[in-house]
């Protein structure tokens, strides 16, 4: 038989497993295996080989997975909270710190008025204006603590 | 040690399928020890099998095994979903290897598991067998094993994941970093290496 038709068998053995073949290459491989008997053992050959390939186990190490599972935990652990609506957050903050910076003269002039009109003394509307500011910050740095204090409890 | 796929982890990822890369980029993004938990244990056999063919060293293998799981942890938000997890788990493991061994001596992959580093894989009985099944088994697995560690690690590497882990050439090339055309080649050098060496010749 010509030496071409076996060295397209070898390809075709290979290319079946590697990319697939066409159903014309297909019939055309099973009819030279019908005629050739050294192709066909190269058929089964390389059938058997992968056979064995796939069919290979290993032993795990003991408890790999628990072990692993604890490791990753504890890195987790060390890593800083990864919180991506975070970024957000401050965005916000920013914003709202902007807002504020831009609307103080009214705030200071609608203390004033405030004031005037009750008759109080000018430090208590000055009070009045400072805690306006400082309030929300408080709140809010409350409210961080309180979350990191949960957290730690969590952790404990 | 019989290896099994347990989804003990909790009712959220109980139906989590390997191919729900959506689900897992999302749990990533947020370090969701559950999802890691059971992405482990659902990937310990294969990760450790392909560690274990990259390096030839079960004690290498486990700590390559850990390395990799910690890696997902930190940089689980690079991973966007668009790719199968697996691909991407063995790249980052791939890449620890290949860094270990640049590391430790800057030669090519090829010298990976040299024939020097072939210890035994440990091969596992077949449930059920009979002793003389067994024996055959064992026989036959130690001879696969024996072949393998002939094959150049860049061809056994392919094989590997190829016919074990059943990847698609694209996936593959992915893993690696090299072209399509690069694993096909691979791979028909590989399958035909694997081939004679099962059969005794000289590869």
């Amino acid at each position: 038989m010509n030496e071409t038709l076996h060295s397209r068998a070898q390809q075709l053995i290979a290319k079946q497993r590697i990319e697939g073949i066409s159903n014309e290459e297909q019939a055309w491989l099973s009819a030279h295996f019908a005629e050739c008997e050294a192709c066909s053992a190269l058929q089964s050959q390389t059938a058997q080989a992968l056979a064995s390939l796939r069919s290979m186990n290993i032993e795990l190490p003991k408890n790999l997975a628990a072990r692993t599972q604890l490791r990753v935990r504890i890195r987790a652990e060390e890593l800083p909270v990864h919180n991506p609506g975070r970024l957000l957050l401050w965005a916000i903050a920013g914003v709202s710190w902007l807002l504020g910076l831009a609307s103080a003269p009214l705030v200071w002039r609608g203390f004033e008025w405030l004031g005037g009109e009750l008759g109080l003394p000018r430090i208590v509307w000055q009070i009045g204006v400072a805690l306006w500011w400082l309030l929300p910050g408080v709140v809010a740095t409350g409210a961080v603590l309180l979350q990191k204090w949960a957290r730690a409890e969590r952790t404990e | 040690m019989i290896w099994a796929v347990p989804f003990s982890s909790g009712a959220r990822y109980a139906s989590l399928m390997t191919d729900d890369t959506k689900s897992i980029a999302r749990g990533l993004k947020h370090r969701d020890p559950e999802l890691l938990d059971l992405l482990i244990e659902q990937y310990q056999f294969r990760l450790f099998r392909y560690l274990l063919h990259l390096t030839s060293s079960r004690e290498r293998a486990e700590d390559f095994f850990q390395e990799t799981w910690v890696r997902v942890l930190e940089r689980g938000a690079q991973y966007d979903g668009k790719w199968k997890f697996e691909a991407w788990l063995f790249t980052i493991a791939r890449n620890l290897v290949l860094d270990w061994h640049r590391r430790k001596k800057p030669e090519s992959f090829e010298s990976l598991a040299g024939p020097e580093e072939n210890s035994s894989f440990d091969v596992q009985d077949e449930k059920g067998a009979t002793p003389l099944e067994s024996y055959l088994n064992e026989e036959q697995r130690e001879g696969v094993h024996a072949s393998l560690g002939k094959i150049p690690a860049i061809y056994r590497e392919v094989l590997v994941l190829r016919f074990q882990e059943e990847m698609q050439l694209e996936e593959i090339a992915g893993v690696l970093s090299t072209p399509v055309s690069t694993v096909k080649s691979r791979l028909y050098r590989g399958l035909e290496s694997l081939r004679v060496a099962m059969t005794g010749g000289a590869v």
